[in-house]
This record gives C-alpha cells, sequence and structure tokens, in this order.
C-alpha cells in the first residue's frame, strides 16, 4: 500500500498518459543541445507510428483463418505471416511504454531503414528520448535491418575473435534464447532511456491489453495470460524504471513463481516475435540493387561499378563488410565472378574500434543531475567514455551484464569497438529525400555509434583520412585554416585497438563519391517496394556540401575529465590506461 | 535456473520452426596460412608528431586468423628495444598483399626511437616476419 501511494506521487511529477511533454519534463541540457522543434517532432513520429499501426492491424485482419496440423503442431501455410504480423504489431504499440507515448518504431522507422526518424535529433543530441522527455541513450538508433541474422556471440579460440550478438556493444549476446535479436528486442522495454519498464512482466501486463492479444494466444497458446497480476500492477507499470522509488529492484510485481516463469515465457514471445518481423522481407528485404546485380537482372552504373572495386580494393571496405565477391579487379575489368555467398550481408559480425571523436552533442553528456522520479542516468558527465564491447565484457557502466566470465580477460584487447553493422541500407530514405547527402533535398541521418558522421561522403571520407588529417585536439577545436571532417580529425575517443586498416587509404575526392555511389546501390526497395517506406510526414532539408553536412551545429568539446573509474577503474583495466 | 526450465521446451518447440534460415555462415574465414611471409614495403614512417607516429609496411597476404597485429618493438636504444605498440587490421582474403599500419602514442619530442617490425595473428601466433632495425626522430 506504501509503494502504491508513493507511486501515485511520483506520477503527478511525471507525464501523463496521453504521452504529452510534462511541465516538469526533465531538461538538464544547456541551451541548444535538445533541438527546437524537438516535441513537434516527437508528436509527427507518433502520428506515423499510428498510421503503422493501423496497417499492421489492417494485416492481421487479412490473414487466412488459422489450420494446425501436422507433429509438431504447425499453422500450416499461415504460421509464418501470423507470427511476422504480430511483431509488426507489438513494433509500432506505443502501449508498451510506461507513459504509452513510445513503441520500438519511436527510434527505428521504415523510411529510415528502421533507425532514427528526426532528422534534428540525428543532427544534435544523437540519441532519441524515452518514455520520460527527456531523458535519452548514449548512442545512435542502430538498423534493424539484417540484424536477426547475426549468430549467438561467440569468441573464436582459433581466430581470436568476438563473433555476434546484437547492438553495437554486442550486449544482447542469444546466450539464453539463442537468438541475439530476439534478446536485443528484450531490452528497450525496460532500459530506462528508453520505454522503461520497471519490470519485465509489465510487458505481459500490457499486452494482455492489447487489441492483437488474440492474435498473441493464437501463435502462442491460448493460456499465455493466465496470469494473476496485483492489483497495483497498473501503477507500477506506470512508472518510469530506474525511479527511486523501486529502491534497484528489477521485479518491483510482487508475481509468484509460477506468474513470474509466464511473464518471462511472454517477454521471450515478445522478443522472438519482433525477431520474426525484422528478419522477414518486410525488414530485411534483399531487393536492393545489388541483390538485382547478384541476380543478373541490374547492370550497375559506371559510378556503382567503380565504387564496387574500390569497395572490394583500394577502400578493403569488404575485409570486415563482407559483401561475397569473389575476385580483386584489376582496372578495366568488369566483375562477373559467381559470388561466394548468397545474399551477402555487408557484415562480418565482428567488432570494431574506427576511433570516433567524441560527440560533445551526445545526450548521455548532460544527464548528470536526478530526474524527477530520482534517477540519474550519467552521474560521470564528460567523465563517461564509451569502451562498447569493452564494457560489456567487464558488466559495466552503460551496458549489460555478461553471462560468461571467461570472456571477461579479453576486455582489454576489445575497449573501443563496436559491432560492424551492415552495410546494407546504410542510405535509405524517404522517397519524398531521396539521398542523405546535402544539398539534397536530403534525409538528415547520423552515422557510426556516436553519430559525429552526418553524411555518407564524410563517412568514407573519415575511413579514407582520419589518420592524415589527424589533429591532437578534441571536435570544436580544430587549428584555424582547416575544417572539421575535410581536412581536421579530432583525436579518437578510445585510442586502444583502433583499426587500421583504413585511415589512409588515398581515396580521390571522386573515388569517394563512387564508394558512395555503390553504398546507395545497398538500398532496399529497387526490385519491389520497400513496405512503410512511405509513411515519412516531415521536412526534407537542403543546401549546404555533404562534406560539411551540419558542421554549422559543432560546438567545442569542454576540457575533458578523466575517465571516470566506474568506467576505466574496472578490471582488468584498459591498457594502455584512458585518460 | 526456474527461468531456464520453460526456455528449453520452448527451443525444442518452436526454435527449428523459427529460425533454420538464420545465415551464420558469412563470419569472415580463416585462410591458407602462407608459406613465406616477407616484407615487400618498408617499414617506413607514415606520420611523425612530437608525441605520436604511424609506421607503415606492406608484405605478401599472411593467411591465418582474419584480424592480424602489426607489432612494433621499439626503444631509444638500439640495442634495447623493450616498448611494444600494436595495431589490429583485417586481412582480405581477395589481396595479394596486406598493409600493416601501426600506431604509436605517447612518444616524447625531438627523440630518436629504434624500431623493428613483425606481424602476429589476433590469436598470437607469430607470422616469422622480421625486419631489420631503423629509426626515426620525432619533431618538437
Amino acid at each position: 500500500m506504501a509503494l502504491s501511494m508513493t507511486l501515485a506521487a511520483r506520477k503527478l511529477s511525471g507525464q501523463n498518459a496521453g504521452g504529452q511533454a510534462s511541465v516538469q519534463a526533465y531538461n538538464p541540457y544547456p541551451p541548444g543541445i535538445l533541438p527546437s522543434d524537438l516535441n513537434p517532432e516527437i508528436e509527427r513520429v507518433r502520428r506515423e507510428l499510428r498510421m503503422l499501426e493501423q496497417r499492421a492491424l489492417e494485416r492481421w485482419h487479412a490473414l487466412k483463418p488459422p489450420l494446425l496440423r501436422g507433429q509438431p503442431l504447425t499453422f500450416q501455410n499461415t504460421g509464418t505471416e501470423a507470427i511476422e504480423t504480430l511483431g509488426e504489431l507489438m513494433n509500432y504499440d506505443q502501449n508498451i511504454s510506461p507513459n504509452k507515448n513510445e513503441a520500438c518504431s519511436f527510434c527505428h522507422m521504415p523510411y529510415a531503414a528502421f533507425s532514427g526518424p528526426i532528422p534534428s535529433v540525428n543532427l544534435t543530441m544523437i540519441a532519441y528520448p524515452g518514455t520520460v522527455h527527456f531523458r535519452a541513450g548514449k548512442r545512435t538508433a542502430q538498423r534493424y535491418t539484417y540484424s536477426p541474422f547475426f549468430p549467438v556471440l561467440q569468441y573464436n579460440q582459433i581466430q581470436g575473435l568476438f563473433f555476434g550478438g546484437n547492438f553495437f556493444d554486442s550486449r544482447s549476446t542469444g546466450y539464453l534464447l539463442r537468438n541475439p535479436d530476439a534478446e536485443q528486442a528484450q531490452h528497450p522495454p525496460v532500459d530506462t532511456a528508453e520505454m522503461g519498464f520497471p519490470d519485465t512482466a509489465c510487458i505481459a501486463f500490457r499486452l494482455s491489453q492489447t487489441e492483437y492479444r488474440p492474435l498473441f494466444e493464437q501463435v502462442w497458446g491460448k493460456g499465455s495470460f493466465d496470469i494473476k497480476f496485483p492489483l497495483d500492477t497498473e501503477r507500477i507499470c506506470d512508472t518510469p524504471g530506474g525511479a527511486a522509488v523501486f529502491g534497484g529492484g528489477a521485479t518491483p510485481i510482487p508475481l509468484s513463481p509460477e506468474d513470474r516463469t509466464r511473464a518471462n515465457i511472454v517477454y521471450d514471445h515478445w522478443g522472438q516475435s519482433i525477431d520474426a518481423y525484422e528478419q522477414s522481407l518486410q525488414v530485411s528485404a534483399f531487393s536492393s540493387k545489388f541483390d538485382a546485380f547478384l541476380k543478373g537482372s541490374y547492370k550497375l552504373t559506371a559510378d556503382e561499378m567503380a565504387g564496387l572495386k574500390l569497395f572490394d580494393g583500394k577502400g578493403n571496405c569488404n575485409s570486415c563488410h563482407l559483401d561475397g565477391r569473389g575476385t580483386t579487379l584489376k582496372p578495366g575489368l568488369a566483375d562477373t565472378s559467381a559470388p561466394a555467398i548468397v545474399n551477402p550481408l555487408f557484415t562480418c559480425f565482428g567488432s570494431a574500434n574506427e576511433g570516433l571523436p567524441l560527440n560533445p552533442r551526445n545526450a548521455i553528456y548532460y544527464q548528470t543531475t536526478p530526474d524527477s522520479y530520482g534517477f540519474t542516468a550519467n552521474p560521470f558527465g564528460f567523465g563517461y567514455r564509451d569502451l562498447g564491447l569493452g564494457t560489456f565484457l567487464r558488466s559495466g557502466f552503460g551496458s549489460a551484464p555478461s553471462p560468461n566470465s571467461t570472456w571477461t580477460q579479453y576486455a582489454p584487447s576489445t575497449d573501443g569497438q563496436m559491432q560492424v553493422t551492415t552495410a546494407r541500407d546504410v542510405a535509405m530514405t524517404p522517397p519524398q529525400c531521396p539521398t542523405t547527402e546535402a544539398p539534397g533535398p536530403y534525409f538528415q541521418k547520423e552515422f557510426f555509434h556516436n553519430g559525429y558522421i552526418k553524411s555518407l561522403k564524410q563517412l568514407v571520407h573519415f575511413y579514407n583520412t582520419r589518420d592524415k588529417y589527424k589533429y591532437n585536439v578534441t571536435s570544436g577545436h580544430c587549428p584555424p585554416g582547416t575544417t572539421e571532417k575535410v581536412d581536421c580529425w579530432p583525436m579518437p575517443e578510445i585510442s586502444n585497438n583502433i583499426d587500421m586498416t583504413t585511415g589512409n587509404l588515398g581515396l580521390t575526392d571522386k573515388e569517394e563519391d563512387e564508394i558512395v555511389a555503390f553504398l546507395q546501390a545497398l538500398t532496399d526497395g529497387y526490385s519491389r517496394p520497400y513496405p512503410n517506406r512511405d509513411t515519412f510526414t516531415g521536412t526534407c532539408m537542403t543546401g549546404s556540401l555533404a562534406k560539411t553536412q551540419g558542421n554549422e551545429l559543432l560546438i567545442p568539446t569542454p576540457k575533458l575529465p578523466p575517465c571516470a573509474m566506474a568506467i576505466c577503474g574496472v578490471q582488468p583495466v584498459p591498457n594502455p590506461a584512458i585518460p | 535456473m526456474n527461468r531456464l526450465l520453460p526456455r528449453l521446451a520452448l527451443v525444442v518447440t518452436v526454435g527449428g520452426l523459427l529460425h533454420s534460415t538464420r545465415a551464420a555462415a558469412q563470419a569472415s574465414s580463416t585462410t591458407t596460412k602462407t608459406a613465406r611471409i616477407r616484407i615487400t614495403q618498408g617499414p617506413k614512417i607514415e606520420r611523425a608528431d612530437p608525441d605520436f607516429a604511424i609506421i607503415t609496411w606492406t608484405s605478401n597476404n599472411p593467411g591465418g586468423s582474419p584480424e592480424h597485429y602489426g607489432i612494433v618493438h621499439y626503444g631509444t636504444d638500439a640495442k634495447k628495444l623493450t616498448q611494444t605498440a600494436k595495431s589490429p587490421i583485417r586481412l582480405n582474403p581477395g589481396h595479394s598483399y596486406t598493409v600493416f599500419r601501426v600506431r604509436m602514442d605517447g612518444l616524447k619530442p625531438r627523440t630518436t626511437y629504434y624500431y623493428t617490425v613483425d606481424s602476429i595473428e589476433a590469436n598470437g601466433n607469430n607470422d616469422g616476419v622480421k625486419s631489420t632495425v631503423r629509426h626515426f626522430t620525432t619533431p618538437e
């Protein structure tokens, strides 16, 4: 009873159930960090989510009647579409957040290849606001596309390397479900910076109230929601995770052991259903120009073919972004080789530290004071460093517990490493804003884990010249006479384990453009329309140049305090020490 | 432990149905180790700053694990190369050659450093490459 009363009081100072911004929104940010159009853009995405949810409901209602046959029992002919549609409905459901204002896809919309949908956020704070406005995470929204194809995280003893997992830091390992993508879908609903439920059982509770509950029960069984939830469950689930009232507990809903197990099973089915959607042709479509090229039904343009040759050759991109091609081409030759891999995924499932500079606009650095729930996301301010896989292997601050103690020893050799994301769909944009590149009309995206890079031209130029134009400065402090991202690259945030395959490739300006053209040929939707790409109702941007895109919003990095001991002081400590 | 039991049942009942097409065979493969690995260009100084340098060299493709480390053994006394810098690179199986580049942080300005280079697989196996002792001096 005492808990319930405390929760009610907290709720008044939070947000209303409609998800509108509260008069007491958490805003620890200096002027200019939050984009000025943030509230209308949040509402714009929420309107689009309702449109997408409506389409998913229509798809559900159009499903053919199920026919359960065989041993083991299978929904003959309809099972795949049923679970994919269930995952789709879940993905666009804003009720799966305490304030009923945030669905998974709020940060992952189809027209951006299921990455961040708000251009001004991509330009500024880089991480997306959570159910509590304006808590935010620390990294860019990673694309869903092809994420289901990553294997369970493993350490390959022969190769001395980690492979697989989901998330930039691979913290979704798949150790229990044997499916990292399904486990990935289990993190954001209880991530304090995202949908932010205080208890995983809240997902079962809210799913039991959804319009599409019958589809869930059809796919996963009639008794799925036979759980005796206490009367105050709604109030607990209305309160965001991290609230001081919970005292750090992970299971504030008092359930019997049997009901807790049932709720856990529902949560597993939540992850597996969303994984089914993400692996479906609705999301991972294999319908790009490059796929058509592999089938012999599309001839790459001169620039695209030149880009492919550079991707495999001088650029050496396919040493990590595996494209399945069989040879390295000599000048003047066309690529007629048979692909070594069917449907290449343009990733090696590995991780690398590319040496990105610290992005001082990242929202995480400013969340140093408690919000109205008593939650502080980052007490270390600019003492936070993103060590990626290294921090995860230490079960460290801002990541998740590692399930495997034998991996911990490898943390120093993985500090700074982030997952090698597929290059597929890196260039996807809404149809009315047909490119990521200024002068456009373009859709502003953000690249790499911390969004420092704002265009594909910059991305390729970074790989090409990171070490050639290296300066011993932080972002915002390039010397007079230089231009940041053009002929000045600030120092890496993490200098340990920087991958040196790239950094001084010797590509010409034209060759950089050709690689960009090839990356654009990896966008799904060429051989058949990409579903729901037409749902963007915002505004395209125009003007500027791709090489300096977003530079007008660079801010000087403050003098950095030492890396916090909670991050860089955890055994086995980084070697060499990180300043 | 009580969470594990229903999950085991789950794997049996639906795991194969849902995930039989999951492609796990696209990780970089270990390639055939080259019998004789030799440096074909360098090592040379790619850049030298007061506190930082990059040393680069090219060898024939060594094969083996997809990740390799370039190693620089260095010191201010040509007979005591007790310090080590190493940087990872990814082999490209389609390339006949491999460029190694190694970052050296924490150097002192106006100091002469002596060095040799070699390379190893990510699992620590040495490629058997050695270079003669060379030197460079950091600027002010």
